[in-house]
């Protein structure tokens, strides 16, 4: 009978180290995404500490998940996903209470809005105020980079509808605070 | 391509691109004006959201969130195991409670085996203005004792299965037959006249054919001026 070969505690120190490694790498390499995926969230939950709370979860979660992350190139989506669905879990599961938006966002002073960036602080109120339903898949695609397709299959919902959101997101958004229609430009209403 | 299908594609995605769109936006100045706005305005819709917005600190922080959410959990909880503890725990027939008590408090009554006389019989019956026919050679105990604020009868009557005792309630109403048993004892207390009848035994005795009996026997007289008497209870 042969005893099984025994392992070198030299070789074994060096996995472990390069395991050591790469935890450290990815944590480094979470925290370095951290600021962008509380961004991500805060516009999800208009609430910076329900943000910090749904980015902690995500970012425990997904170190649990840490072998499904193949490919580093693609952890910010990936994390931006896990934020988006710890999002959507908290949201079904207490159905947040609904908050003024008075009570939580700086409303842009209207003494304010001769300046340049009166409409920028104009847009971010109307980002503020706009549904769920619309300002979730804009997020995720201005500031996801998520495609259409990526989008739908995340929400679970068609292409189309996707699609259809976004539209009406940007309608909302230009009415509130868009430019004037160019001559002979589209009135904005949602194609049929 | 039409029109309306190119601006929901530029509407939802301005950098879209693709052959028939682009072929139309070509030779379509409406949708190509319009691309250049949606262009526009995504871009500023990029800048506003590159910052976070700009949320006040509420005054609940968020991160006592979870925190409450399982307080609350945990509050309902113990009040749910409170009210059952509390159901389960109910102190049962006030009446039948009182009885037991008073019974309690009077441990001789149990280990008289002769007979009363006549006079012990009617004094504590007529104390209380009630009238029995039950014939005075079952009855082992008698005595009129303060109850509940008035002079009750306290007999205590040999039956087949032992001794039962009875008190004569003229001032207790119940509405129904109610059975108990509490403190070791079994007791029945059943509606009579205007008052009622309580009948106990101890452990599992059985107190339903006095209880029957007694009822069919007892006469409610006027009600006498009261007088000072013993005080038991």
């Amino acid at each position: 009978m042969r005893n099984p070969p025994v392992q070198s505690p030299v070789s074994s120190l060096s996995e472990r180290s390069r395991a050591a490694q790469a935890r450290a790498s990815l944590t480094a390499l979470f925290e370095s995404m951290r600021p962008d995926l509380l961004r991500f969230a805060q516009w999800l939950a208009r609430d910076r500490s329900l943000a910090e709370d749904i980015v902690q979860e995500a970012l425990l979660r997904a170190w649990r998940a840490r072998d499904a992350l193949k490919d580093p190139a693609a952890a910010r989506a990936w994390l931006l996903t896990i934020v988006r669905r710890e999002h959507a879990r908290l949201y079904e599961r207490k159905r947040l209470e609904l908050v003024s938006l008075d009570d939580t966002f700086d409303i842009p002073d209207l003494a304010a809005a001769a300046s340049a960036d009166a409409e920028l602080l104009t847009l971010r109120a109307g980002l503020m105020r706009l549904p769920l339903e619309y300002r979730e898949p804009l997020v995720m695609q201005v500031l996801g980079g998520f495609s259409t397709e990526e989008i739908a299959r995340e929400l679970e919902l068609t292409n189309t509808a996707v699609l259809t959101r976004l539209f009406r997101a940007r309608h909302k958004l230009r009415g509130l605070c868009g430019p004037s229609p160019a001559p002979g430009a589209a009135t904005g209403e949602q194609p049929a | 391509m039409i029109c309306e299908d190119a601006r929901l594609l530029i509407g939802a995605d301005p950098d879209a691109a693709g052959h028939e769109l682009e072929e139309h936006v070509r030779g379509c100045d409406g949708c190509r004006a319009f691309r250049e706005e949606m262009r526009r305005l995504n871009g500023d819709i990029r800048r506003a959201l590159e910052e976070p917005p700009d949320i006040r600190a509420r005054a609940a922080p968020r991160a006592q969130y979870a925190w409450r959410e399982y307080a609350l959990a945990a509050g309902v909880v113990l009040a749910m195991a409170a009210g059952l503890a509390v159901w389960l725990l109910r102190p049962t027939d006030t009446l039948a409670r009182d009885l037991v008590t008073h019974v309690k408090a009077e441990p001789e009554s149990w280990l008289s085996s002769h007979n009363v006389s006549a006079g012990s019989i009617d004094h504590a019956l007529q104390s209380s203005g009630i009238g029995l026919d039950l014939a005075s050679d079952k009855i082992v105990y008698a005595q009129s004792c303060w109850f509940r604020g008035h002079y009750v009868p306290h007999l205590v009557v040999e039956t087949t299965h032992g001794p039962a005792t009875v008190l004569i309630l003229r001032h207790e109403q119940v509405k129904a037959r109610d059975d108990f048993r509490e403190g070791g004892m079994t007791g029945v207390i059943v509606p009579a006249g205007d008052g009622s009848i309580a009948v106990l035994a101890r452990g599992r005795g059985q107190v339903d054919d006095v209880a029957s009996e007694l009822r069919e026997e007892v006469h409610w007289l006027p009600e006498p001026a009261p007088t000072p008497q013993s005080t038991q209870q």
